[in-house]
C-alpha cells in the first residue's frame, strides 16, 4: 500500500503517499460528514468564511502574498458528495523543495498555514468576523445560483435531486438559497466548532523525500487541541435488501424547460448489487453501455444515429447507480429514448460479446493504472478507501476487475431499473408542430 | 538527436527533424508508466484561404472544416473507426482543433507499439466518402449546440468579435450548422494533401521512453511522400485597431460574466517568450489575488475569486484577456482601466514584482507535473516558433522595468473591449 496510515487520534488520520512522478507536493485535509438538509448550507458556508482570514493572516491579501511568497503555493477549498456524506476539503499545493531556484523549506510552511486556515480563523469575540461571514453569504448564493449556467451538469444534478428525493444523496452540496439569509454569524460559528467535533478528520502529503511529516503534524498544537471522536460519516452500503427487477419503463419522467439550444437528456438506472464482488461487475456493464468510443451509447446514439456528439454513462459505485447523458436535437427526444433504452433491453438479452467485456475490462484498467499519474486522483483513490472503510490497493482493485465474465455482467444486466428520464429542453414545441 | 535541457526542473527535450520535414520531440520520464503521443499539423481554423503547393490552386474553405477533417480522420476504408481500435486496446485516444492547429493523441500504459502504428495508420490516410462526410453532420451540429448553450464559449467568441474586424480567429474553431453544410469529401482532400505534409506537422511523445530507439519506430511507421514546397496561407491584413468597444447579449446564466481584451497589434517578436512572461507578472500585480484592486472588489460584492489571465498570440493575432464573473462588469472595466493609468504614471513596487515573479516560476514548474499537460505544451508553443524551455529558463531575466515598459505598451486605452453576457431574466 502506497498510502501510509497513521491514526493521530480516534478519528483522525493522517497519510502519507510517496511519489516521485510530480513537481509539486500536495497537502490535504478533509473534513466528512453526513448529509443533512438542516446543516448542508451552513456547512458549505464554512470553508468559504474560514478562508477569508485566519488568526495569523487575518485577511486574504495577507494570506495571497504568503502563499506567493512561497512559489505561488496555490490553497484552494471545496464541497463535495461521496455518497451520503459532505465533504469539505481543502488543499495547498507547493512546489517540491527540490526545485526552487534557491534552498529553501517549504514543507512545513505549507502544512502550518493549512492547519491554520482550516483550524484557527479569525475571530472576534468568540465568533466569525460577520463582515466575512456576510459577503461570503452572498458569494454562496451566487454558486448555488450558479447550477444553471452549466447546462450538461445542471441536468445531471436536477435528475439525482429528483431521482433521490427521500434520500441523503439527493441533497445538493452546496446547499439551498431560501437557507443562506438566515444564517447569523453566532450559527455559523456554532456550526463549525460541532464540525470540528464530529467529522471524520484526514490529513493527506503526497509527494518525494518528504520526510516524516507525521511527527510534525502530531505534535502539532492545532492538531493536539483536537478532541478524539467517533465520526458519525456513513459507510455506503450498496447491496440492496430488496430486489431490483428489470424495468425498462421508468418510475418516473421529468421534463424542465429553459432557454436553451440543446436538449439535455439523462436517464438514472438503478442496480440491483446483491454481492461484494458486483461493485466490479457493475463497472465493467457500465463501460459497455456508455464507458468510452466503442460503448453500445456511443456507437448507437453518435456514430449509427448520428443524434448526438455526447452520449455515455458513468457509475456512481457509493450508490449504486448509472447516470447515462446525452446532448440531443430537442425533437430527437423520443428517438434518442427508444434507441438507449433498446441498448438497457440488449445487454440483458445477452447481446453483447466477450470481445465486449474485454474491451470494458481494457479500458477500466487502464484508467486504474491512470490513477497513480495525477497527484490528487491518487489522493482522492485513497480517500475514497478510507470512505469506503476498505483498503484495497490498485493492484488489487485491477485483479477484481480482470476476474469479471461475461456471465456476471449478463447476470446483473436483470437487476437494472429505469428509475427517472429527465429532460432539460426549451420553450419551443419544435416537434410537435411542424413550422413552416 | 538535439538535446535541450531546463536545469531548473531537472528535464530533457530530445529533437529531431527528419528529412521529410517532419519534427519530431521526446521528452523521456522515467518516473511514469504512462506513455503520452501528440502529432499536430498546423492548421487551425484561421487558415481558411491558401494557394495548394502542388498544383497552385488557389483555395477558400468553408468555416469549420480543420474541425471536420479531425472528426473525419478516425474512420478507415475497412468500415472500422481508429477511436474503437484504439479504446479497445485500453489506450485513451482523442484529437482537437485550435486556432493554429490540429492534433491526434492518445496515451497508455500498454500496448504503446500497436497504439504508435495505428495512430500514424490512420493519420496517414484519409477516407472519406460521401456517406460518411454526410453523416458527420448531425454529430458536429450538436457540438455546435453545445457550444451555442456554453455562455463562457459565447463570451469569447463575442470578445473576439470586438477586438477584430477581419481575423479570422473570430470564426468559431467548429464552423456554423449552415457553414458546416457545405462541406463535402473533396474539400477535405484538399485541405488533407495540402496541411497533413509531415513538413507541416510535429510530434510530440513525453513519458516512458528511450529516445533512439522511440525515434527509429516512428521512422518505420512513416510512408514515403515527396518533398512539398511552403504552404502559401492568406490572411487580411493585420487589424492596426480594435472592431467594436463592446459586445452584450443576453442568456440564462445566474451572475454576468464578462470578457476585458487588450488587442496586440504589433508584429510577433522574437522574444514573444519573454513579452508573455511580463505580461503575466503585470496582470497579477494589476489584478491577482493579492493586489489591492481585487481586495477591494472583492469587498465590495463585485469579484468572487481571481479572474482568468491570458495571452494568447501567433503570427496572425495578439491579445490579453481577462475574464470572470460579476454582478456589476462595468464597474470591474471602469476600475481596471483606473489600475492600469495609476500604475503606468507611478510604476510598480520592487515587493510586488519579485512576490509576482516567484509566483510565475511556481505555476511553470506546475505546468510538468502531468506529461499530458508537457507534450500539449511543446506543441502548442512551437506552432508559434517557440520552446517550452524558454519560460522556465528565462523567467529570471525579466525586469521590474521591462514590466513597466510592457505595461505603458500594451495596456493602452484605446485597445480595450469588453464582451459580458447578462442574465436573461433580470432584463425581462
Amino acid at each position: 500500500m502506497l498510502d501510509k496510515k497513521n491514526i493521530i487520534k480516534e478519528g483522525i488520520t493522517f497519510h502519507q503517499i510517496e511519489t516521485n512522478k510530480f513537481k509539486t507536493n500536495l497537502f490535504a485535509l478533509f473534513l466528512a460528514i453526513p448529509l443533512e438538509k438542516d446543516e448542508v448550507t451552513k456547512r458549505a458556508l464554512i470553508p468559504a468564511v474560514l478562508r477569508r482570514g485566519s488568526k495569523n493572516y487575518p485577511t486574504q491579501e495577507l494570506m495571497s502574498k504568503t502563499l506567493e511568497e512561497m512559489y505561488g503555493a496555490s490553497f484552494d477549498c471545496g464541497i463535495d458528495k461521496n455518497g451520503e456524506n459532505q465533504i469539505i476539503k481543502f488543499y495547498i499545493e507547493g512546489i517540491n523543495e527540490k526545485f526552487l531556484p534557491e534552498k529553501e523549506k517549504i514543507n512545513e510552511k505549507c502544512f502550518d498555514m493549512l492547519l491554520e486556515i482550516v483550524f484557527q480563523p479569525k475571530m472576534e469575540e468568540g465568533h466569525f468576523d460577520p463582515a466575512y461571514v456576510e459577503s461570503e453569504k452572498a458569494n454562496l448564493k451566487n454558486i448555488i445560483s450558479s447550477k444553471i449556467d452549466n447546462k450538461r451538469k445542471y441536468a445531471l444534478d436536477r435528475c439525482i435531486e429528483e431521482m433521490y428525493q427521500d434520500d441523503a444523496f439527493g441533497i445538493y452540496k452546496y446547499g439551498y438559497l431560501e437557507d443562506v439569509d438566515p444564517i447569523t454569524t453566532d450559527d455559523l460559528t456554532k456550526a463549525y466548532q460541532t464540525l470540528l467535533q464530529k467529522a471524520k478528520i484526514d490529513i493527506f502529503v503526497s509527494g518525494d523525500q518528504i520526510g516524516d511529516l507525521f511527527e510534525h503534524i502530531q505534535n502539532h498544537p492545532l492538531i493536539q487541541n483536537l478532541e478524539a471522536r467517533k465520526p458519525e460519516f456513513r459507510i455506503n452500503q450498496v447491496i440492496r435488501k430488496e430486489k431490483v427487477s428489470f424495468s425498462i419503463k421508468p418510475k418516473k419522467v421529468v421534463e424542465e424547460t429553459m432557454q436553451v439550444n440543446q436538449g439535455n437528456l439523462i436517464i438514472g438506472l438503478d442496480l440491483g448489487i446483491e454481492k461484494e464482488e458486483e461493485k466490479e461487475v457493475a463497472n465493467v456493464y457500465n463501460a459497455i453501455l456508455g464507458g468510452g468510443a466503442n460503448s453500445k451509447l456511443f456507437q448507437n446514439v453518435r456514430e449509427k444515429a448520428s443524434l448526438a456528439y455526447t452520449a455515455g454513462s458513468n457509475y456512481t459505485k457509493q450508490k449504486a447507480v448509472i447516470f447515462i447523458r446525452s446532448g440531443i436535437e430537442i425533437q430527437n427526444y423520443d428517438q434518442a429514448v427508444t434507441i438507449i433504452l433498446k441498448q438497457i433491453e440488449d445487454l440483458k438479452n445477452g447481446a453483447f460479446t466477450e470481445e465486449d467485456v474485454e474491451n470494458a475490462k481494457e479500458l477500466l484498467k487502464a484508467s486504474l493504472r491512470g490513477i497513480p499519474e495525477e497527484q490528487d486522483s491518487e489522493l482522492t483513490y485513497y480517500y475514497g478507501q478510507e470512505l469506503s472503510g476498505k483498503e484495497t490497493s490498485l493492484e488489487e482493485y485491477l485483479q477484481k476487475v480482470e476476474l469479471v465474465t461475461k456471465q456476471q455482467v449478463e447476470d446483473l444486466a436483470q437487476r437494472v431499473c429505469t428509475n427517472t428520464i429527465y429532460f432539460l429542453r426549451n420553450e419551443g414545441n419544435e416537434g410537435k408542430e411542424a413550422k413552416a | 538527436m538535439k538535446i535541450m535541457e531546463s536545469k531548473k526542473i531537472q528535464e530533457k527535450a530530445y529533437l529531431e527533424k527528419l528529412k521529410n520535414g517532419l519534427t519530431i520531440v521526446i521528452i523521456p520520464k522515467q518516473t511514469t508508466r504512462k506513455k503520452y503521443v501528440i502529432w499536430g499539423t498546423h492548421f487551425g481554423s484561421i487558415d481558411n484561404h491558401f494557394r495548394m503547393p502542388g498544383s497552385g490552386e488557389e483555395v477558400f474553405i468553408p468555416d469549420g472544416v480543420a474541425h471536420f477533417l479531425e472528426h473525419k480522420m478516425f474512420e478507415q476504408p475497412n468500415g472500422t473507426n481508429s477511436l474503437d481500435t484504439l479504446m479497445a486496446l485500453g489506450v485513451d485516444a482523442n484529437a482537437y482543433t485550435t486556432n493554429d492547429h490540429t492534433a491526434y493523441l492518445f496515451e497508455c500504459t500498454d500496448h504503446f507499439e500497436e497504439a504508435l502504428a495505428e495512430l500514424m495508420d490512420y493519420v496517414q490516410h484519409p477516407y472519406f466518402t460521401d456517406e460518411n462526410v454526410e453523416k458527420e453532420k448531425g454529430i458536429i451540429g450538436q457540438e455546435i449546440r453545445m457550444y451555442d448553450d456554453d455562455p463562457g464559449w459565447q463570451l469569447y467568441m463575442n470578445a473576439m468579435d470586438c477586438l477584430y474586424e477581419n481575423n479570422p480567429i473570430k470564426i468559431d474553431i467548429a464552423g456554423t450548422v449552415e457553414s458546416i453544410s457545405k462541406i463535402d469529401k473533396d474539400v477535405l482532400y484538399k485541405c488533407y494533401q495540402t496541411f497533413y505534409h509531415p513538413s507541416n506537422m510535429m510530434m510530440v511523445l513525453c513519458g516512458d521512453f528511450d529516445p533512439e530507439k522511440t525515434l527509429k519506430m516512428i521512422e518505420s511507421h512513416l510512408i514515403e511522400q515527396p518533398k512539398q514546397e511552403e504552404i502559401q496561407r492568406f490572411y487580411p491584413p493585420k487589424d492596426e485597431k480594435i472592431h467594436k468597444k463592446e459586445k452584450v447579449v443576453s442568456l440564462e446564466v445566474s451572475t454576468p460574466i464578462f470578457m476585458i481584451g487588450i488587442l496586440d497589434p504589433e508584429e510577433k517578436e522574437n522574444d514573444s517568450v519573454k513579452k508573455h512572461m511580463a505580461i503575466e507578472i503585470a496582470l497579477n500585480i494589476l489584478l491577482g489575488k493579492s493586489s489591492p484592486l481585487y481586495q477591494k472588489l472583492y469587498e465590495e460584492g463585485n469579484l468572487s475569486a481571481q479572474p482568468d489571465f491570458d495571452y494568447e498570440f501567433s503570427e496572425q493575432y495578439a491579445h490579453i484577456l481577462i475574464a470572470s464573473q460579476s454582478k456589476n462588469p462595468r464597474k470591474v472595466y471602469e476600475d481596471f482601466r483606473h489600475e492600469v493609468k495609476k500604475l503606468q504614471k507611478n510604476g510598480i513596487t520592487e515587493e510586488d514584482f519579485e512576490r509576482c515573479k516567484k509566483k510565475l516560476y511556481g505555476n511553470y514548474v506546475t505546468e510538468y507535473n502531468n506529461i499530458d499537460s508537457i507534450a500539449r505544451m511543446f506543441l502548442a508553443d512551437w506552432m508559434k516558433g517557440n520552446n517550452s524551455f524558454e519560460y522556465i529558463e528565462g523567467y529570471d531575466q525579466i525586469t521590474k522595468e521591462y514590466v513597466e515598459e510592457i505595461l505603458k505598451n500594451k495596456f493602452q486605452e484605446d485597445k480595450m473591449i469588453i464582451s459580458i453576457v447578462e442574465n436573461t431574466n433580470e432584463n425581462k
